[in-house]
């Protein structure tokens, strides 16, 4: 009889199949990684790098900084406002302590391309790439550590710690 | 990934607790229903704090909870 209930049971939990739900942050996480691809891809590929060594090169980059900013913001305030719509409950939630040790692992894992981008900066000022290459490495290193935070988070999240 | 080194009876006693949702149990321990999930499934190890408050939910021992299962 225990067992029959147990089956019983089995089916339901196959039918909510919570186990494979995404978190409402997991999704915000989801919708950061593709943004930041969006506007740092879009920047990166637009960006005309034959004038980085200039100071205009270095204009250039401020200025192009916001609409990047933009293409990365504006997908994550409205996605963060669709789940947070429909999925009010999560998105009141607090981190609990599983949240806050993926959170605390893709930081860690953040760290090493934000040393090693600090370093290629360091590196390219001794040689004399400046102005322009100096914010865009800068910038690369920043975008990288951001891929690799989240991306580490999103396969925690996947992994389930 | 390796396995816990101990094994859970969360699911059944969820069961036995008028089919009490992985999310009705977050609720009451105070985390998320997907860290129920990965409890239950044993891709990861509570706290002693949270372990104690599932046993504490059921209204069980810790032991009756969770079992070490490793060597």
């Amino acid at each position: 009889m225990f067992d029959s209930m147990l089956n019983k049971y089995n089916i339901v939990s196959e039918s909510l199949n919570v186990e494979c739900a995404m978190s409402f942050r997991e999704k915000i996480h989801w919708v950061a990684f593709v943004g930041l691809l969006a506007g740092f891809g879009w920047y990166f590929l637009s960006y005309p790098w034959e004038t980085a060594n200039t100071r205009m090169g270095m204009m250039t980059s401020v200025w192009m900084l916001f609409p990047a900013t933009i293409i990365f913001l504006v997908p994550m305030i409205a996605g963060s406002a669709y789940f947070a719509i429909r999925t009010p409950k999560e998105a009141n939630l607090r981190e609990d302590e599983r949240e806050k040790l993926i959170h605390l692992k893709g930081t860690h894992a953040a760290y090493y391309p934000l040393v090693l981008g600090v370093w290629a900066n360091i590196f390219a000022m001794i040689n004399g790439l400046i102005y322009g290459w100096s914010v865009n490495i800068l910038m690369a290193t920043l975008v990288l550590a951001e891929l690799v935070r989240v991306g580490a988070q999103l396969y925690y999240y996947r992994r389930g710690y | 990934m390796a396995r816990l080194p101990f094994d859970n009876d969360i699911k059944t006693l969820r069961f036995l607790s008028d089919e009490m949702t992985q999310g009705d149990l977050g609720d009451k321990v105070g985390v998320t229903r997907q860290t129920i999930a990965a409890i239950e499934q044993g891709k990861y190890s509570p706290s002693l704090e949270v372990a104690f408050r599932i046993a504490r939910v059921f209204g069980k021992p810790l032991e009756e909870v969770f079992r070490w299962a490793g060597d």
